[in-house]
């Protein structure tokens, strides 16, 4: 370890950690918004809500099983189930019908969803802040580092990211499901002409990516405060990830949240008052040499 | 012909019936206008506002209301913006025609609204925004501040931090107005009052930002004896639950206005950080007086929770518009400012007054640190130090200054 403490300091390789732990969250939201931009070519505003109702669906699913390790294990495999169900119900009752349309109304139909499912949040949970506790064995912290104290919790989070990393790459390249989406996303007619029944491949495809964001709220509930308002501070940012790292390409979004999460945490290691510039300065320098984002773009 | 002959008459009777009813209503009760945020995060805050009001007026009217009229009022959602916020305090006294107005958790909607209440002479009672402008410079006649605001708040705790031994400090918050005036509150009258203290650092980060952990390890990093975080709404318990899992809380004590609120405690159930302070204005299980203790039971009966701090301010508003009507013996909005100036009633908190010079409620400030009761499943405010309002409050000099 003192070899490496040779070359990077302590306090920089830990703030590096902390950046990777919280790249998995915006990783695991910006891949499923990807995902549906890319294959469905809806620019998903409402995305952050399915996120938040995640965060919501966890505390509820958690204080269920008793409030404790077991019930946050329960949450992390209904919770984005039943965010899946709600955007399965969307899709179908909605999204469907509207794919033909241009991109303008699609982003303001998406945002009038997140704004109805933020007062639908309202009327289940009320509007009072939520919490998940952290489950029982990652509580606390481990000095690590130079003694410098990492939360478990985050440690987590850094085994979960790649996790679903991988299950995503073999979803979209091992399995039909995967191949027809990516050919969907290519060429939507030329599927149809084959005879695959598009609509279908396209409301799995946003249940998918939907499931993804469920799934990052249920992992980033135990950290925060789950509260109202949550999803708009987080779609920003989510898409901000994807435009850098190319629309509809997950791998893009996996550069962009890595970007994204250790230039934060960089940044506020050199300049504190000013850390929440370095991830949007990054972003902007970016675009200045990629305009179409990092990776190629399925648009 | 005849067909349209009795649709004409039809309609003349509804549109005179509209026309007549607000009169009818004007004579008959007291109306009263709140503007508030009923959407998003802020409700946390606002819902307890309204009940306390509602729960103050119905206990009023059931003996009869004010001079033999009953309050009545009517709520209109800003959803945190001012231009909404501003049209519909408008359309309240303009076309309901209320006689006072209330709210609102938004410091810039309130600042709009105190513009245009200035200018229709309409009293204004601000429920839970907590600018300084709002009773200082930007104050005047109309308006009554029925809560702490960021200097005071930032005062009170600067009281309590200066018996403290620390002298390293560090500053740290949400990076917007409220983070800002809460930080240089605390900040530039600790300075003034134990002139040792330093600051070796500062960091700010966005509203809304979810996860401290990078900042708090590189607060960890500089080693500073305390930590100032002037953090707002859900920024209070993400900051401490990231206290709590990378070992912040044990190692350095840091203060967050309404820390130990029970907006912040009671979701993190057993889970929150011990040992962290915070100051507030009120608390379900102090003062430990059987007046509080009425209140507590009468507002559980209602609502099914325990009153915060916004449920004191909605109660005492209702109680201080009825009692100012009273003494002033009639429905008069400059009798009522009159009646008002300088009034004291019992409160939950014991008797509060309405200071004369500029309309501010003199609330007492509780300053405590999170601690675990094994009567509650959450933590509650240890070694409480009550700060007196006169202490905290800036003086009518300094008022009458900045109005200037």
């Amino acid at each position: 370890m003192d070899s490496i403490y040779a070359i990077v300091s302590p306090g920089v390789l830990s703030q590096i950690f902390v950046g990777l732990s919280r790249t998995t969250i915006l990783f695991i939201v910006a891949s499923g918004l990807s995902l549906i931009l890319g294959v469905l070519r809806i620019p998903n505003v409402a995305h952050g809500s399915l996120y938040m109702i995640g965060a919501f669906a966890a505390y509820t699913v958690t204080k269920v099983f008793g409030g404790g390790s077991t019930g946050f294990w329960m949450a992390l495999i209904i919770a984005p189930l039943i965010v899946a169900l709600v955007s399965l119900i969307a899709e179908r009752g909605m999204f469907q019908f509207l794919y033909e349309r241009e991109h303008l109304m699609l982003l303001l139909l998406t945002f009038a969803f997140s704004l109805v499912f933020g007062d639908l949040v309202k009327l289940v949970w009320g509007g009072e802040y939520k919490s998940v506790p952290v489950p029982h064995i990652f509580q606390g912290f481990v000095p690590l580092f130079g003694g410098l104290p990492f939360p478990r919790y985050n440690i987590f989070l850094l085994v979960a990211g790649p996790v679903v990393a991988i299950l995503l790459w073999l979803l979209t390249n091992k399995t039909k499901i995967g191949k027809i989406a990516r050919a969907a996303a290519v060429d939507r007619e030329m599927v149809g002409a084959v005879g695959i029944n598009v609509s279908w491949v396209f409301a799995i495809v946003f249940v998918i990516g939907c499931f993804l964001a469920g799934l990052g709220g249920v992992l980033v509930a135990p950290t925060v405060s789950v509260t109202l308002g949550m999803d708009h501070n987080l779609i920003m940012e989510a898409f901000l990830i994807v435009i850098m790292g190319g629309l509809g390409n997950i791998w893009g979004a996996l550069l962009g949240a890595l970007i994204f999460g250790i230039t934060q945490s960089l940044g506020i290691l050199v300049w504190p008052q000013f850390g929440i510039i370095f991830p949007y300065l990054a972003v902007v320098i970016v675009l200045l040499f990629r305009p179409t984002g990092l990776l190629k773009s399925t648009w | 012909m005849k067909k349209s002959m009795i649709f004409s008459v039809i309609f003349l009777f509804f549109v005179g019936l509209f026309a007549v009813s607000p009169l009818l209503y004007a004579q008959s009760a007291i109306k009263v206008g709140i503007v508030d945020t009923y959407t998003g995060p802020a409700t946390t805050f606002t819902m307890d506002v309204l009940d306390g009001f509602k729960l103050a007026v119905n206990k009023i009217n059931a003996k009869g209301g004010v001079l033999g009229k009953k309050i009545e009022y009517a709520t209109r959602d800003e959803k945190f913006k001012p231009d909404i916020g501003l049209a519909m305090a408008k359309e309240l006294v303009l076309k309901e025609k209320v006689d006072i107005l209330m709210g609102t958790i938004n410091s810039a909607t309130t600042l709009a609204i105190s513009d245009f209440v200035r200018k229709e002479k309409i009293p204004f009672f601000v429920t839970f925004a907590k600018s300084d402008k709002i009773i200082g410079e930007k104050g005047h006649k109309y308006i009554f501040n029925m809560n702490e605001n960021t200097a005071m708040a930032g005062k009170a705790a600067a009281i309590a931090l200066s018996k403290k031994p620390y002298v390293k400090y560090w500053i740290a918050g949400d990076d917007y107005e409220y983070g800002h005036a809460i930080a240089d509150g605390v900040w530039n009258n600790l300075k003034k009052m134990k002139p040792q203290v330093q600051k070796v650092g500062e960091s700010w980060w966005k509203v809304g930002e979810a996860d401290f952990t990078p900042y708090i390890t590189q607060i960890l990093a500089a080693k500073p004896d305390f930590i100032i975080v002037a953090t707002g709404g859900s920024g209070m318990v993400n900051f401490q639950k990231a206290a709590k899992a990378t070992g912040l809380s044990q190692k350095i004590p840091f203060y967050q206005h309404t820390a130990v609120e029970l907006s912040v405690v009671k979701p993190q159930g057993q889970n929150a950080p011990e040992g962290v302070y915070g100051t507030a204005n009120y608390f379900f299980y102090y003062p430990d007086t059987p007046a509080n203790k009425a209140f507590v039971e009468e507002f559980k009966k209602a609502y099914n929770r325990e009153p915060r701090i916004g449920a004191l301010s909605g109660y005492m508003t209702a109680q201080f518009i009825a009692e100012g009507y009273k003494k002033a013996g009639k429905i008069d909005t400059e009798a009522l400012i009159k009646a008002l100036e300088g009034m004291s009633l019992d409160s939950p908190v014991g008797p509060l007054a309405i200071r004369a010079c500029d309309h501010q409620l003199e609330l007492p400030m509780y300053f405590g640190v999170t601690k675990k009761n094994p009567k509650y499943d959450f933590l509650v405010a240890g070694d409480i130090q009550v700060i007196q309002a006169k202490d905290y409050m800036p003086t009518c000099e300094e008022v009458k200054k900045l109005r200037k």
